[in-house]
């Protein structure tokens, strides 16, 4: 029986115990191999799990170790990506049955660079249909967040949450176009951040809005999700979004030390109603922690992000649309989830000036943000008004009304710094009497996110919170 | 501002070269309506002089905000 207990290392540490010699890649594959064979039923986090792959990886990394050629932290450490992510030889699903059958001939680029990493690939993690954070029934089972199983883990990178948080890979990738690292990284406890649009390559990756897809990790420690962005960012031809610019080795900058470092709190999102008084209460609590160690803080107004649910819905309905055009106008939409056909109906047909408005006021968005961040080096905020979400029991995107009053929901929280294509990170920050974890956002400068990973950790190393698990787990 | 009727949805349908489904159309109908309204109650800024480019991190800004 292999040793359950180095599931619940960090990757971090499984990476350096495996570089010492102190424990093999084979050893830790194997348990994470059986742990998910026995627990991923209560979560259905996995979609497939690559375990021939898995060891086949694990021999290898041992072997180049004990050469002495180690690739770098995360060598030899397991890992699972979102099913969104093209992978060689591999079933790649986009969550959607209409891909059931759909094997790539060639690796995403971010795979090629987890590859190169030296990682080792555990499966691919389940997901809402087509990245939409809208779609209700799951082909490939409904992924239950391991803090409360009623509930869900956060979309679109839902089994990317789960997963993560039930110990059942070191870190993770997932995928954000409105909030789908942040969501599931702070409804289950976890650290997860959206990088710069531009950072890391969308090549190999299904789309689901062309100026909002950004691919990034999900992690239980700040430094594995440092190191796992580091092992996947990076200049690649065949994105042409991507910059040439360095990335830099965050975990390197990570010191404790935020001293002097301006915080801004958005006070639309802060202090008001649209948040559960207990998220309001943590975020708040966490700015006095950050203030504690050195961090100065202070208020700042963003206007527009009260609508920024809206401005997103509208552009990521209509790229979906677009993006997705082969099914929709075909007879292969009613292949699709109930809410996800009405939404690309809905993305199809929206008015050029409705969309265009929408755009004019995500430049505006953007502009507001900008101007707070010339005076501040972070924002401060909650990933989501909310802790995590019963699963609905029925499906439908509701009355008119019902879609008026969700764009004052959680959506908004997020969707800001997509439409400013700026950098996130949430990071767990307390729990809810019922002990549902809170997420605390953190959000920056376009490439700026050593600035985020240095502010997670400090509060990191200054609370607990990173020490619960989720019950049984 | 009025709502579309399903006729109104439809129509603007066949002019994209798509098909709703019967069973589909008040959904759809509802969401682009929820949707028109939220956007048009925005109290919106002076966006004259705001270009609605599809990818709003320019060249130069990023060459700034990376170095």
């Amino acid at each position: 029986m292999a040793d359950n207990n180095l599931c619940y290392l960090s990757a971090t540490e499984l990476g350096e115990k495996i570089a010492a010699g102190e424990i093999s890649s084979v050893e830790v594959t194997e348990a994470y191999l059986e742990r998910i064979a026995q627990l991923d039923g209560n979560y259905a986090s996995y979609i497939t799990v690559t375990a021939e792959r898995a060891r086949e990886d694990a021999r290898r990394a041992d072997a180049e170790i004990a050469a002495g050629n180690r690739r770098g932290p995360l060598h030899g450490v397991p890992v699972a990506v979102k099913d969104q992510f093209d992978t060689a030889g591999i079933l790649t699903t986009n969550g959607s049955t209409i891909l059931g059958e759909n094997i790539p001939d060639a690796d995403a680029t971010i795979m090629t660079r987890l590859k190169e990493a030296g990682t080792v690939l555990l499966g691919k993690l389940n997901m809402s249909e087509y990245a939409s954070g809208d779609a209700f029934w799951h082909p490939y089972g409904r992924p239950r967040n391991p803090w409360d199983t009623r509930r869900n883990p956060g979309t679109s990178s839902s089994g990317s949450g789960a997963a993560t948080a039930a110990f059942l890979c070191a870190t993770s990738l997932g995928e954000d176009t409105g909030g789908s690292i942040r969501g599931p990284a702070a409804f289950c406890g976890l650290v997860g951040i959206r990088p710069t649009l531009g950072l890391v390559s969308r090549h190999g990756v299904f789309g689901a809005s062309w100026s909002m897809d950004t691919a990034g990790p999900i992690s239980r420690t700040v430094t594995d999700c440092a190191h796992t962005l580091a092992a996947i960012a990076g200049h690649d031809p065949n994105d042409p979004q991507t910059w040439d610019v360095p990335a830099p080795d965050y975990a390197a900058a990570l010191d404790g030390n935020i001293r002097g470092l301006k915080l801004g709190i958005v006070t639309e999102r802060v202090h008001t109603d649209a948040n559960d008084p207990e998220v309001q209460d943590a975020v708040i609590a966490a700015t006095q922690v950050l203030a504690g160690l050195g961090a100065e803080v202070s208020d700042v107004s963003l206007p527009l992000i009260v609508n920024s649910s809206e401005i997103s819905y509208a552009i990521i309905s209509s790229d979906a649309a677009m993006l997705n055009w082969d099914i929709i106008s075909t007879e292969r939409l009613r292949d699709l989830d109930h809410n996800n056909q009405v939404r690309l109906l809905m993305g199809s047909v929206i008015p050029a000036t409705a969309y265009q408005k929408a755009m004019r006021l995500r430049d505006a968005l953007r502009r507001q943000i900008l101007a707070a961040l010339e005076d501040v080096d972070a924002l401060i905020m909650p990933a989501s008004s909310v802790p995590a979400t019963l699963i609905p029991e029925t499906t439908g995107l509701g009355t008119k009304a019902d879609v008026i009053a969700g764009f004052k929901g959680r959506r908004g929280f997020t969707a800001p710094f997509n439409l400013a294509n700026l950098p996130a990170l949430s990071i767990n920050c307390g729990f809810t009497a019922s002990g549902l974890p809170i997420g605390l956002q953190i959000a920056g400068r376009a490439f700026d996110e050593t600035t985020l990973f240095r502010l997670a950790y400090a509060y990191e190393q200054a609370t607990d919170w990173g020490e619960r698990r989720p019950p049984g787990v | 501002m009025v709502d579309l009727t399903n006729g109104e949805v439809l129509a603007l349908a066949k002019a994209s070269n798509i098909t709703i489904p019967d069973d589909l159309v008040t959904e759809v109908r509802d969401s682009l309506n929820g949707l028109l309204e939220a956007l048009e109650a925005i109290e919106e800024p002076d966006v004259s002089g705001i270009q609605p480019l599809p990818i709003i991190v320019s060249a130069t800004a990023r060459k700034q905000e990376a170095q």
